[in-house]
């Protein structure tokens, strides 16, 4: 039906001979997909495809610091990485943070959604107050947690320590044991709404009458839940853990403005360490190396989450 | 003469109109705006990004403001200047006093010259990394370069020397620049590397020590000289100020950051150590190395928890606001401590650094390094040999680094200038007591400056060394992450690494 009413439309539109030939350039006529797609092609090559065949050929360089050049040297750079301690560390933060950040905000943004799943009057506004969050940008909410956690003036600090519920000698952000928890709070908070907009989305889809059969059945709300909208959403879930969770891996913003990757390495996560390696030490081949280890970490989890979930697009 | 509310308003709009329009000189609009009642006073350094320490309340000082370059200087601006009308000139530079202030009265360079001028003030690792970037491709993206003296040597090779092209390009040259006038000291510490010439001193951050009058007057505790009674003073006063939420004193020492670097090599030089021997070896991991750290670890113990995640504005904060006592750090937070916004306004008394009971010679040390009471984090401003506008560039340089400017930078913020004509300037001394922008510490500053001011190595490695590796390792010891508090076993493994990088980039 619609390739009919669109081959109508292209039917409709008369364009003489001549116009085609001396006004407009061939291809702003022609039907075939490539002339459109060019320009976005052009751009996915220029800042896409080149900047990581950049990346990799960078990668096979080792970095002289005392001449500033770099010296081909094809292992250097991944013998290093594998034999570097930091390395494994930020890749146990990474994934510690990924799946932690994804099951809370998964299960937060869920029950939210379900509580905000009604069209009864004033819950619209509470829907659109959620989305709140997700339009500041995540450096300046890094900003707003790292004030509020800060051990000696934050808010959020003061608050728990004067409620007994925090020793003031361990300043969230500055203690090894709870630095990652502080990024994590400010993360929840931001991107949570994400997952609730999308689970609400899901939960409008889903067909009113497995419902309605089910209550006439008697089961209760629990059991509808479990048996009925879990299942039916359980691909819309694991589109937004595959999305969400490829936004996790690559988290910076909150690492650096918050801890810099500290105390210590506490917080230190792949694309942080890189980021260190680039701007502290200037070592770019390097920190190629480490952004393309990252790369192809993202890219074997989320193909084995693809398979082992068997997401649709 | 008085005037109403509205006619006030009126007049103060006229006459702020009349001088925008260049119809007024500003000597003429301050004299009506103080026949207005108008006054130019505070301006809060510390919104203007992320200075070392906040410099808060600095003073637009209105007899600064009136004043001028001399008659030559100023002829020679306008008409030498403006042969360059219409060339853009690009640096980047980290938020320390002079490029915040130079950025605010960047306006009398370009209105005479018609030179545009772009300043970027971005935090310090991104200064390193554009001019990185910048001399790896020798691009000439940036005219000028703000080089920090923790990186200096990486760009010897990109630099122009100031003072052989001060003599080579006479037709350039501003009259009466006087080169004498430049603090020795800082010349050789800040602006050369191996006696070449790299840039003209722009910042020089200090250390002094800084201590709460008040407070130790009320506990009967003589102002600390040796590192031994600065540990004891701080453990008194902690103990004793407990329950009114003061410590002894308060750390800079936030992992992975430059400051928790320079707090720990002012220990290390403070104990008879050095970072590196003569040898080119790690040296923090000998004895002398062992009891700075130690000793370092001791005084966390009478600071502020937050110490471990604050950097140099952090520990600003902490003395700003009346939460420490003693501090030994950057002579720069002064002037914001007598600010008026301070809790702690007058309070704070500047001293001489604590004395060492031995310093290492700087020839038992390695890569330059001058083991010493005062640690510098100066820095130069440089002219690329890559700028597409070298000679304006030069223009602004020269203008920006002259005797007036620079005194005027420091009334503007009470910092410490480069020049010893801004020191003994009567303007600068005038503003020696209590109040925004105070220069009452800039005469322990000289002394510090004159008499014992330390440097780091100069070496191409130590950029990353300062800032990633040493920062790093000492913020998992610090914070309890690895080595289980053992001193010895953090220094042993650092000086592992970093012996290994330092003969890997053939510098053994």
């Amino acid at each position: 039906m619609v390739s009919h009413h669109a081959q109508s439309l292209a039917v409709d539109v008369q364009v003489s001979s001549t116009t085609r030939r001396s006004v407009w350039p061939r291809f702003l006529t022609s039907e075939h997909p490539f002339p459109w797609l060019a320009p976005i092609t052009a751009l996915l090559l220029a800042f896409g495809v080149y900047p990581l065949l950049y990346a990799l050929w960078l990668s096979f360089f080792k970095r002289n610091p005392i001449t500033r050049m770099n010296v081909f040297n094809p292992t250097w750079n991944w013998g290093k990485l594998l034999a570097d301690e930091r390395v494994w560390g930020a890749i146990g933060h990474t994934y510690l943070y990924t799946i932690t950040a994804l099951l809370i905000e998964l299960c937060l943004g869920l029950a939210i959604a379900l509580l905000l799943d009604s069209d009864r009057k004033g819950y619209g506004s509470l829907r659109a107050l959620m989305t709140l969050p997700l339009v500041v940008p995540p450096a300046v909410t890094g900003m707003m947690f790292l004030l509020m956690l800060d051990g000696s003036f934050g808010v959020l600090s003061m608050g728990l320590v004067s409620l007994g519920l925090w020793p003031p000698q361990y300043p969230i952000l500055a203690s090894s044991g709870s630095a990652l928890a502080g990024i994590l709070l400010a993360d929840i908070w931001q991107w949570t709404p994400f997952m609730v907009l999308i689970m609400l989305a899901g939960l409008r889809a889903l067909p009113k009458e497995p419902f309605e059969a089910a209550a006439i059945d008697g089961a209760t709300p629990s059991q509808a839940f479990f048996r009925l909208t879990l299942p039916m959403l359980s691909r819309i879930i694991a589109l937004a853990v595959l999305i969400r969770g490829v936004d996790l891996f690559r988290i910076y913003d909150y690492v650096k403005v918050m801890t810099d990757s500290g105390p210590g390495t506490a917080t230190e996560t792949l694309t942080s360490y890189a980021g260190t390696i680039y701007f502290k030490n200037a070592d770019f081949p390097y920190a190629s190396t480490i952004s393309l280890f990252t790369l192809l970490l993202v890219i074997v989890t989320s193909s084995i989450f693809i398979k082992l979930f068997k997401v649709r697009f | 003469m008085s005037f109403k509310k509205f006619d006030q308003q009126t007049f103060i709009v006229d006459t702020a109109n009349a001088y925008t329009n260049r119809q007024i000189s500003k000597r003429e609009f301050l004299r009506k705006m103080g026949l207005a009642g108008v006054g130019f006073s505070a301006f809060s350094l510390g919104m203007l990004g992320n200075p070392r320490g906040l410099r808060r309340g600095s003073m637009l000082g209105t007899e600064a403001f009136a004043d001028g370059l001399p008659d030559n200087q100023a002829k020679w601006l306008k008409e030498v200047g403006s042969k360059f009308k219409g060339a853009k000139i690009r640096y980047s530079t980290e938020s320390t006093p002079p490029s915040v202030v130079l950025n605010q009265i960047k306006k009398e360079f370009t209105d005479p010259t018609g030179i545009e001028v772009e300043v970027e003030i971005v935090p310090l690792e991104q200064v390193l990394a554009k001019a990185t970037q910048d001399v790896q491709g020798q691009l000439g993206s940036y005219d000028l370069y703000y080089l920090d003296q923790s990186w200096i040597s990486m760009f010897q090779p990109d630099c122009v020397d100031p003072v052989a092209y001060y003599k080579d390009k006479p037709e350039l040259a501003m009259p009466d620049f006087d080169w004498d006038d430049f603090s020795k000291p800082l010349v050789k510490n800040v602006a050369q590397v191996e006696g070449q010439w790299m840039g003209i001193p722009f910042d020089i951050p200090i250390f002094t020590l800084m201590y709460r009058k008040d407070i130790l007057e009320k506990h009967k505790i003589a102002v600390p000289t040796t590192y031994e009674d600065f540990l004891a003073a701080a453990r008194q006063i902690s103990e004793a100020e407990k329950g009114n939420g003061v410590f002894g004193t308060g750390l800079q020492a936030k992992s992975g950051h430059y400051s928790l670097e320079c707090d720990w090599s002012q220990a290390v030089w403070g104990h008879g150590g050095s970072i590196f021997n003569k040898n080119k070896k790690f040296s923090g991991n000998d004895e002398q190395g062992i009891a700075g750290l130690k000793w370092y670890q001791e005084l966390l113990k009478v600071s502020p928890p937050n110490s471990t995640a604050s950097t140099w504005d952090g520990q600003f904060e902490m003395m700003h606001s009346g939460q420490v006592a003693l501090v030994q750090s950057w002579d720069e937070f002064f002037p914001g401590l007598d600010a008026d916004d301070s809790k702690v306004k007058g309070l704070w008394e500047p001293a001489k650094p604590l004395t060492a009971k031995k310093l290492r010679s700087p020839s038992d040390a390695g890569f330059n390094e001058q083991p010493n009471l005062g640690h510098q984090g100066g820095s130069c401003i440089s002219l690329s040999k890559y700028s597409k506008n070298k000679e304006a560039a030069w223009i602004f340089m020269q203008w920006g680094c002259c005797k007036e400017i620079m005194t005027r930078c420091t009334l503007l913020g009470g910092f410490a200038p480069m020049r010893n004509s801004s020191f003994a300037d009567p303007r600068v001394k005038a503003k020696a007591k209590v109040g925004p922008g105070t220069t009452r510490h800039l005469e322990t500053v000289k002394w510090v400056i004159d008499n014992a001011m330390a440097t780091e190595p100069h070496m191409a490695l130590w950029a990353g060394l300062s800032t990633n590796e040493i920062p790093t390792e000492l913020g998992k010891l610090l914070t309890g992450q690895a080595y289980g508090g053992d001193p010895q076993k953090c220094m042993d493994a650092l000086a592992k690494d970093i012996d290994a990088k330092v003969k890997d980039a053939g510098l053994l």
